[in-house]
């Protein structure tokens, strides 16, 4: 059979990584229950810039990157045993979530050594934070179709165009920003750039696009002929489409693609009290198997990106799978908790945890690459097409 | 055996699988015809002794050895009983016993055997390859105590069950059956039934990865409205959906049997086993539905193979605890813990306690 091998070694993450979840664990266990925050489950989208600076003052952000921009050094796995601890304990890191995953590093690959300098210490202080301006009213899946237009202007650029779904640009400092640079919008691939755009530039405005579950994570960026200085690039013009490919790969097979509502697995466990009828607790059981076998997959994954290869058919394999899981939870949790919670009154509370789960779920398999793409890059691995 | 020898043995044994053990062979057990030839050839290849070590004149690999062979015969559906006697060998040799030739299968799941004095008795249900095994091996509980013991088959009775994969297996009974062999057993009965569905798993995963090779090969070459149906989207998803879920069984299954070796035969990997049974298992179903789907009428028939492997994975889901039976005692284990107890368990491949 010509197809190639599916393969998961699996991956034991070393032990220094394994010595830092404890660190994390005791850490998160002394100062969560002080923090107020605007989810009782908070995730990875749920702001706290308070959180974020105690994290950062832990030397827990940018962990990676080198020390002379504030970094760690510390390896890849430990950034991945953090990332996990944050989300397996329902921490509010949806303030630095986006520049320490992807805008940090993307400027450590791609940035100017001021854009460094200026920008890099400040996110692993925690008090720096980023926003993606890929998305437009016309440009979703499709990415390389953005209207956005940066015009070379003495001194800089002169930005005209859209973003839309733009997380957090209300609260947020800088948005990273693909834009058209040069040649037209039929050009695809060609003449896209990546720019550093502070949220306070005028002829910015932002405005709230408020989702289904009556959130304000979105919004609307508007750019009215907002100048953008010329040390704003991110790395060459021209480069931008390369540029944001090596960043969506961040987005992919981390543990925030299955984990993101882990609580209601926990809640579940809570209100169907310690000896559950035998039936109900298979169920539990599968859907801890499930979480498990997710785990180990994305282990397996970061294993072989430590090991220097790129697993990108098994790293969207992960969030296809990790996504539908996570859609899949909150149905059956709650069918459970209906039949076989202890009590009314966890029921009652239980339902309520449900029905947020259930209402932020559509959106799992949308964002970072919708299914249908991911599918795509598999049947591409599978040599479909 | 290091990384090298056991890349190479698995090679020569999935080239040997694929030349002795086709479609005929598979096709015939399931009309009654033992592949005695086939069994003498695997048997000279010391397959069946792959986990024995060398001074009880084994191969001398590990567990994790063991199954690693078991995922190409998963992959190649062999119809003999190579799981059921290499693992009963190794449980043997690790018991102090000599592993005798000639086919073996595993008694196990039965709660209800007892032994008194060197007389068996009790009954279980779906023992694979009962009717053709020259003999049965068993761990027996009592007041604490496992015992390993060895029965003949000529001395128990077997009720042909055949499974719904075609292969004979069957209910054994034993009624006061003298035992041929009998010694304290390295493992309890529980961890003899974990062991045999860490086996299940990794044959699952083999089996699995089969399917998908075989759905992407026929959608590649199946031309409908003048192209291969590979080139419909439609098709390309449903199988890279295929391509989850038999990833997840690969990595499910690999991660157990990994845990399994490292942490020893007596409790290594215990968790793991359970949640990578309960995975596959729960898989089954969706790896049979897409590729069957993808393949059209074609893929029905029992001429084509695929059946060979679908039935086969319906089969072994059930083997050695379902994902019912696994998924009952995982969840029965953190619910005891509670909530809070959940994550550092996960994060441990272990029980939540």
């Amino acid at each position: 059979m010509s197809i190639p091998k599916l393969e998961f070694p699996p991956f034991h993450l070393p032990d220094e990584a394994e010595a830092l979840r404890g660190e994390v664990r005791a850490f998160l266990k002394g100062i969560l229950p002080g923090l107020k925050t605007e989810d009782r489950f908070a995730s990875w989208n749920t702001p706290s810039p308070e959180f974020s600076r105690a994290l950062g003052a832990k030397g827990w952000l940018g962990i990676t990157w080198p020390k002379k921009y504030g970094g760690g050094e510390r390896t890849f796995l430990d950034r991945y045993v953090v990332t996990e601890e944050l989300l397996g304990n329902s921490a509010p890191a949806g303030s630095h979530w986006v520049a320490d995953r992807q805008s940090g590093p993307l400027l450590l690959k791609f940035g100017s050594e001021a854009q460094r300098q200026a920008i890099l210490p400040r996110i692993t202080r925690g008090e720096c934070y980023f926003s993606i301006g890929m998305s437009e009213p016309d440009s979703g899946s499709d990415l390389a179709s953005v209207r956005t237009r940066a015009e070379p202007v003495p001194g800089g650029f002169r930005v005209n165009g859209t973003k839309v779904w733009t997380s957090g640009a209300h609260r947020n400092h800088y948005c990273i920003t693909l834009v058209r640079t040069s040649g037209q919008h039929g050009d695809r691939h060609k003449g896209l750039s990546q720019l550093l755009v502070d949220l306070k530039t005028p002829g910015v405005t932002i405005r709230p696009i408020i989702n289904l579950a009556g959130r304000h994570d979105w919004n609307e960026v508007t750019f009215s002929d907002a100048f953008v200085p010329e040390d704003c690039l991110i790395g060459n013009e021209g480069d931008g489409w390369l540029q944001v490919t090596s960043e969506l790969a961040f987005e992919r097979s981390g543990p925030e693609r299955f984990m993101q509502n882990v609580y209601v697995l926990r809640e579940l466990i809570r209100v169907l009290g310690r000896q559950p009828a035998k039936r109900t607790s298979a169920i539990v059981g599968r859907l801890i198997a499930r979480l498990w076998t997710l785990r180990q997959m994305s282990t397996a994954v970061a294993g072989m990106m430590q090991g220097g290869k790129s697993p990108a058919i098994e790293a969207s394999l992960v969030k296809d799978l990790g996504t539908i899981y996570e859609q899949d939870l909150p149905e059956i949790a709650r069918t459970l908790a209906e039949s076989d919670a202890t009590t009314e009154d966890d029921l009652a509370d239980f339902l309520d945890i449900a029905q947020y789960a259930t209402m932020m779920a559509p959106s799992y398999t949308i964002q970072g690459g919708t299914t249908q793409v991911l599918r795509g890059i598999v049947a591409r691995g599978l040599g479909l097409r | 055996m290091d990384r090298e020898t056991r890349d190479m043995l698995l090679e020569t044994a999935g080239r040997f699988f694929t030349e002795r053990s086709g479609k005929e062979v598979v096709n015939g057990v399931e009309k009654g015809v033992w592949p005695a030839d086939l069994w003498k050839a695997i048997e000279e290849m010391g397959l069946p002794l792959i986990a024995v070590p060398e001074a009880q004149e084994g191969v001398g690999g590990t567990l994790a050895d063991l199954m690693a062979l078991l995922r190409v015969a998963g992959e190649h559906a062999v119809p003999t009983p190579l799981a059921e006697t290499a693992l009963a060998n190794l449980l043997i040799a690790a018991s102090g016993g000599k592993p005798a030739s000639g086919p073996s299968t595993l008694a196990l799941g039965g709660d209800s055997l007892s032994l008194q004095g060197n007389r068996l008795t009790g009954r279980v249900s779906r023992v694979p390859f009962a009717s053709v095994a020259d003999r049965f091996v068993a761990v027996v509980t009592a007041s604490g105590k496992s015992t390993l013991v060895v029965v003949a088959r000529d001395e128990a009775s077997v009720e042909e069950d055949p499974s719904h994969a075609g292969e004979p297996h069957g209910t054994v009974i034993f009624d006061g059956t003298p035992v041929e062999f009998a010694t304290p057993s390295a493992v309890s009965a529980d961890r003899a039934l974990e062991l045999a569905a860490l086996m299940r798993t990794m044959q699952m995963a083999g089996a699995a990865d089969k399917v998908l090779a075989t759905a992407v090969e026929y959608c590649k070459q199946r031309v409908q409205f003048g192209r291969p149906i590979s080139n419909f989207q439609a098709i390309q998803h449903m199988l890279a959906e295929l391509a989850s879920c038999v990833a997840a069984m690969i990595a499910s299954a690999e991660t157990a049997s990994r845990d399994a070796d490292e942490g020893g035969l007596e409790n290594g990997g215990s968790f793991s086993i359970a949640a990578a049974k309960t995975q596959c298992s729960d898989f089954a179903h969706r790896v049979a539905a897409i590729s069957h789907q993808s393949m059209g009428a074609m893929g029905f028939t029992h001429e084509h193979i695929l059946h060979h492997y679908t039935r086969r994975l319906w089969v072994w889901r059930r083997d050695f605890g379902s994902e019912a039976f696994w998924g009952e005692k995982i969840g029965h284990a953190f619910a005891k813990a509670g909530g809070d107890a959940m994550w550092p368990a996960l994060t441990e491949s272990r029980y939540a306690a």
